[in-house]
């Protein structure tokens, strides 16, 4: 390698010789549901929740799949390692909204569509985030909405969902989103 | 001589000298990779609504199923390797011959035929051409926007007459700015450094009622000065503000309107009394209107100004009308077609002094497009044929055509191999025409340069093919070769008595080789590469006599190298290097260059810090003219910070 002076020829070994590691393969979870899962992390961070949705002021936050999972292992992987006010973020998955009670950020698969009446009844009175990602679980009274526009994530939050929960969202996000109310049919 | 004699004698030489190296020089879908989860975890909830989720663009092709040869250079990229220049961002496309040549002047071209008044190269910002009909070229030190606006910069080498018209012979730069939804919020960040003496810019994003988005910006820079090859100071700091602003309203989806303007004003000092004065104002209007991915409108007008006085040397007041109008729709299961009309008035003042003048002084110039391009589906989601011609006329060679024909074969979601017979045009600009230098009145025994009356297009056919592929889901890669035949290539020629006319002399045979890839090595782990070879040469046409030597059309490096490395580390820290080498070029000669940049970003929480550091190698190194002309590029460093709220 003639060409390359000095240090130049320093840093091009150097990133063969610390490269080269095995191919590590990002299969699933799709693009989307990536950036998805992600947005699930940044709700955490940008709602607040009354202190009665805790047991105690150490207790994990608590997010919750509720039927098939979209994001395999990939939210897990998001929310390792992370606090948000001092409390640390655990992925739980459910298959009954019975089990889901104790949970603050909860998203609601696509496969419990049929079941979403039963599902906000049995929330009522809750402080639960609901996020979805149709327009059949917002219409139906979903809280948080994901939509995909032009190719990238909207998100539409009902608003007057929300603060029944009792739940305080931060007007960074309130600022980003569609804020309607579920559309009358 | 006095002193003001003796720099509007530098002056002259200088602009000899510019005219003498345009003639004696002679000149992955980027990966569309995700970050990591680090790394989109650490960005603003912005950021994240701006990430593509489905890799559809508006001409919905996947990138590596676009039969022609283009990098794209993303947000990502610029913020990772420190750029504050649009022409440093340009660098990280491995397809263009970039090359600087003092503090604010570049060389920029794709596919060969590189100096400081490369022509053809189109650029576009947001829709609006900045490739001047003065020079037919682009004035590189007035295109500042703010970076952190960028959205994509796409670059395609190879010919696009058929789509973006005249002078995209070589290649096209499009760059696309973020819709002002993706921009709410604040944004305050500035820089220093060692060759960028400092920047600062701050954007605030709001949002009027449901749908309407809109963003202002402001921007300021200083420049130092760069040093010749024997270290002495070039004197030639500049300096720029410019502020800006943009709405979009998104009546529903699919519709948008977007309004966005522009104003800058800036001082280019070049070791003379008083520095040559820039300034300029633009105003966008667009509607877009996407039916499906096949089909839909768009609409646009531009206002465009652009000013430049160099004291007592020349002055420019350029005003642009533009008017573009694109429909794109399905014909039945197989034709997509895209067909769009257009024109552009163009407004030229110029001031003219007996160093150098456009003749007549005031010109209005038109330019009509219509074009058509229709892809036939031969065999269902495998074989593609795309045909079409644009129609251009302007008021130097009349009316221009610039077909095309593109056959794409894709056999499976990862491999497409494509072929390409197109035609372009470089139309003849003021300069080819106008030009007189020195200025009228000229003493009979003085030897002079003239435009030439009769001067005609300058002609590409290019033959193109490539191949793209994913062989493992980590991994890209793009090869394209091409060979380019040209004629009536522009030359310097005698003409009898003492005058020297530009005529259409030269032809020449242009091939060459791209290869850019990407790898995803790790989640966190990122590289990207690129070589590019070319080889040129030129003959003077028969009947004709050229002044300069037939390899004086560019001067570009047989030899292109980048390789780049991103990496995300904990705790929200990212490590960039990037390594590039560049052959020698031949004439005027520069030795060949190796250098790398290393760069230090750290995010926490809303704010990002960095340090980069730009060809480190050397203290400095030449990369573009004459050995008496040009300035070196110096080892630089930089530290910069950015609060988003």
């Amino acid at each position: 390698m003639a060409f390359l002076k000095g240090k130049a020829a320093w840093v091009l070994v150097a990133m063969v010789l610390l490269g080269l590691p095995g191919l590590a393969a990002q299969a699933s979870p799709d693009r989307e549901h990536r950036i998805k899962a992600v947005f699930l992390f940044n709700f955490a961070q940008f709602v607040q929740w009354p202190d009665s949705a805790f047991a105690g002021p150490e207790d994990p936050l608590v997010v919750g799949i509720l039927g098939e999972d979209p994001f395999d292992t990939y939210l897990d992987e998001v929310v390792r390692g992370e606090k948000v006010n001092n409390r640390s973020i655990v992925v739980k998955r459910y298959k009954r909204i019975e089990d889901a009670k104790g949970c603050h950020v909860l998203f609601i698969s696509d496969s419990e569509i049929p079941r979403t009446e039963a599902i906000f009844a049995a929330l009522k009175s809750s402080h639960i985030l609901t996020v979805g990602e149709s327009d059949l679980f917002f219409q139906r009274g979903g809280m948080v909405c994901f939509a995909t526009e032009a190719g990238r994530i909207r998100l539409k939050i009902n608003l007057e969902a929300v603060q029944d929960a009792e739940l305080v969202v931060s007007s960074k996000l309130l600022r980003l989103a569609d804020v309607a109310g579920p559309r009358k049919e | 001589m006095s002193s003001a004699e003796a720099w509007r004698f530098q002056w002259t030489a200088a602009i000899v000298v510019c005219f003498a190296m345009a003639l004696d020089s002679a000149s992955a879908q980027d990966m569309e990779s995700l970050p990591s989860p680090g790394q989109l975890k650490r960005m603003s909830l912005e950021e994240l609504m701006d990430v593509r989720v489905t890799l559809v663009s508006r001409q919905s092709e996947k990138l590596n199923e676009v039969p022609s040869a283009v990098q794209v250079i993303t947000q990502d990229d610029i913020r990772r390797f420190g750029v504050f220049t649009l022409p440093e961002a340009l660098r990280l496309a491995t397809n263009l011959q970039v090359a600087q040549v003092d503090a604010r002047q570049w060389a920029i071209s794709a596919r060969g035929q590189n100096n400081v008044l490369s022509n053809k190269l189109l650029v576009m910002i947001d829709g609006r051409t900045v490739y001047t009909p003065l020079h037919a070229g682009v004035f590189w030190d007035v295109q500042n926007i703010m970076l952190d606006n960028v959205d994509r910069i796409e670059v395609i080498s190879g010919p696009g007459g058929t789509l973006w018209g005249a002078n995209a012979v070589n290649g096209v730069i499009n760059i696309v700015t973020k819709g002002a939804e993706s921009t709410q919020g604040g944004l305050i960040g500035g820089g220093a450094g060692t060759a960028m003496q400092g920047v600062g810019a701050g954007r605030y994003g709001g949002r009027i009622g449901k749908d309407v988005y809109y963003r202002v910006w402001g921007r300021g820079l200083r420049h130092n000065s760069t040093d010749f090859s024997n270290g002495n100071d070039a004197k030639n700091p500049w300096d720029m503000l410019q502020s800006g602003f943009r709405t979009d309203w998104l009546p529903k989806e699919g519709d948008r309107v977007t309004v966005t303007g522009n104003l800058y004003s800036g001082d280019l000092d070049q070791d003379t009394p008083s520095p040559t004065a820039v300034d300029g104002q633009y105003l966008i209007g667009r509607w877009t209107r996407d039916y499906s991915q096949e089909s839909g409108i768009q609409a646009q007008v531009y206002f465009d100004r652009s000013a430049r006085t160099i004291p007592a040397i020349f002055g420019e007041d350029l005003q642009i009308y533009d008017f573009d109008f694109q429909h794109r729709l399905r014909l039945g299961d197989r034709n997509a077609l895209i067909w769009g009309t257009g024109y552009r008035f163009m407004r030229d003042d110029v001031v003219n002094s007996p160093a150098l003048a456009f003749v007549p002084g005031h010109k209005d110039l038109s330019l009509f497009n219509g074009f058509l391009q229709d892809q036939i589906m031969l065999i269902p989601e495998r074989l593609r044929l795309i045909v079409g011609s644009k129609l251009e006329h302007n008021d130097y060679s009349g009316f221009e055509v610039m077909p095309s024909g593109r056959l794409a074969f894709t056999p499976d979601d990862r491999q497409t191999i494509w072929g390409a017979v197109s035609r372009a045009v470089r139309s003849p600009s003021r300069i080819d025409v106008d030009l007189y230098l020195p200025g009228p009145p000229v003493p009979a025994d003085s030897i002079r340069l003239e435009g030439g009356p009769g001067f005609k297009a300058e002609d590409l056919t290019a033959y193109e093919a490539g191949y793209r592929v994913v062989p493992m889901p980590n991994v890209t890669a793009s090869l394209s070769a091409f060979y380019n035949w040209y004629d009536n290539l522009r030359i310097f020629e005698p003409v009898g008595g003492n005058v020297i006319q530009f005529t259409n002399g030269s032809k020449g045979e242009v091939r060459g080789v791209e290869l850019s890839a990407g790898w995803q090595a790790m989640a966190w782990w990122q590289l990207k590469g690129g070589y590019t070879y070319l080889q040129e040469e030129f003959w003077t046409k028969p009947g004709h006599i050229e002044l300069a030597s037939p390899g004086s059309q560019g001067d570009d490096p047989d030899h292109q190298f980048l390789v780049q490395s991103m990496m995300d580390l904990p705790a929200g820290f990212q490590l960039n290097g990037a390594v590039r080498y560049v052959s020698a070029l031949p004439s005027p000669a520069v030795p060949y260059y190796s250098t790398f940049d290393l760069s230090v970003v750290w995010m926490f929480h809303s704010f990002t810090f960095s340090i980069v550091g730009h060809d480190l190698a050397e203290k400095s190194h030449a990369e573009f003219g004459p050995v008496t002309t040009r300035n070196e590029v110096p080892r630089s460093v930089s530290a910069r910070a950015s609060w988003r709220f």
